[in-house]
């Protein structure tokens, strides 16, 4: 693509009150054409209500290559998960 | 099979929907074209919105006349002489530049067309006419933009706005050279070219883009089935299928 022209991360909101889920992304030079991008590629078939498009590069991720550092620790202490207790029959489903 | 259309509100409403469909197809050579694929996809959906709402308005035209055809019947068995579309629709995709000028030309038409038409007293067009009006809004607003864009974007995309303008606006005088039936079935014609004069002035104006004299024409109106020399090749390409396998189902 030319210069100028940039990704936006696109989210849908299903029904008011919902929480907004990424869909993919969209590429437009600026916020109007791509929220109109978005609703072209994204809601035609009724996905959503509402919309959000936020420049990719406004989203901070972990780099790949510190995805170990970041994530592997949490591999082996499977106790986080507060399962190694019982839980009385009376509590029912929760 | 000789399609005929008798009712007189019947023959004022086939050329709003030839003028649907004809655009619609025009939009659908569009497919796989688009100068990105965002714009490839939306403007295929716009597509698919004139072929839903001729679709729609040929149902109506079939109850008024008697119920004798399908809408694919009006579609693909017409001659070039049958349809009553604007001229301006069936201008073919010279660049994009031709693309979004004929759209937003016809956009503010349209919503004018289809605002009158949403008070009539055929519940069916009344009904319709409203759904419309709000894709009509999306593709206006879409076809707007772009023609700030395209007009104040680069030299290039100026003087190739310009050339689509200069070339389309032959094309104007006929949609406001009302006739009976105009006035018999739309609310107030004269607010029609009136409105669609200065909201399109309006937005040429910020775009840094201009409505140029042409010398006089003598084109006849497109309301006695009368067309420019590209509509023949538009209706060869849309109805060769159906023609040449009359019995294929899709």
């Amino acid at each position: 693509m030319e210069s100028g022209d940039k990704v936006w991360e696109v989210f849908v909101q299903k029904k008011a009150g919902l929480p907004f889920k990424h869909v993919g992304n969209v590429h437009g030079y600026d916020k109007k054409m791509a929220l109109q991008n978005a609703r072209d590629l994204y809601t035609r078939r009724s996905e959503g209500r509402e919309l959000w498009v936020v420049p990719a590069d406004a989203i901070v991720a972990v780099p790949l290559d510190e995805a170990e550092a970041f994530f592997d620790p949490a591999d082996d202490k499977v106790y986080r998960h507060p399962t190694f207790y019982n839980i009385p029959d009376s509590v029912g489903h929760m | 099979m000789k399609i005929t259309i008798e009712n007189k509100e019947a023959h004022f409403l086939v050329r709003i929907a030839d003028t649907s469909v004809i655009l619609g197809q025009r939009l659908a050579e569009m497919c796989s074209k688009g100068p990105m694929l965002e714009e490839d996809i939306a403007l295929s959906n716009f597509g698919l919105d004139l072929f839903g709402r001729a679709e729609e308005m040929y149902k109506i035209i079939s109850n008024l006349d008697g119920a004798k055809f399908t809408p694919d019947d009006y579609v693909f068995r017409r001659n070039e002489r049958e349809y009553y579309n604007l001229k301006l629709v069936e201008q073919p995709n010279e660049d994009f530049a031709w693309v979004i000028a004929r759209q937003f030309l016809h956009d503010i038409y349209a919503r004018e067309i289809f605002t009158q038409l949403s008070n009539a007293s055929n519940p069916d067009l009344a009904g319709l006419s409203q759904k419309v009006l709000k894709e009509i809004r999306y593709s206006l607003m879409h076809s707007k933009d772009w023609m700030n864009r395209l007009g104040l974007g680069t030299d290039e995309s100026n003087v190739r706005t310009q050339k689509a303008l200069d070339h389309l606006m032959k094309y104007v005088d006929e949609m406001f050279a009302f006739d009976e039936l105009d006035k018999t079935y739309l609310a107030d014609p004269e607010k029609l070219k009136t409105t669609w004069f200065k909201e399109v002035d309006e937005v040429l104006l910020e775009s840094n883009l201009k409505r140029n004299p042409f010398p006089p024409l003598t084109m006849r109106d497109f309301r006695d089935g009368f067309h420019s020399e590209h509509m023949g090749h538009l209706l060869s390409i849309m109805q060769f299928l159906p023609r040449a396998y009359p019995d294929a189902k899709w």
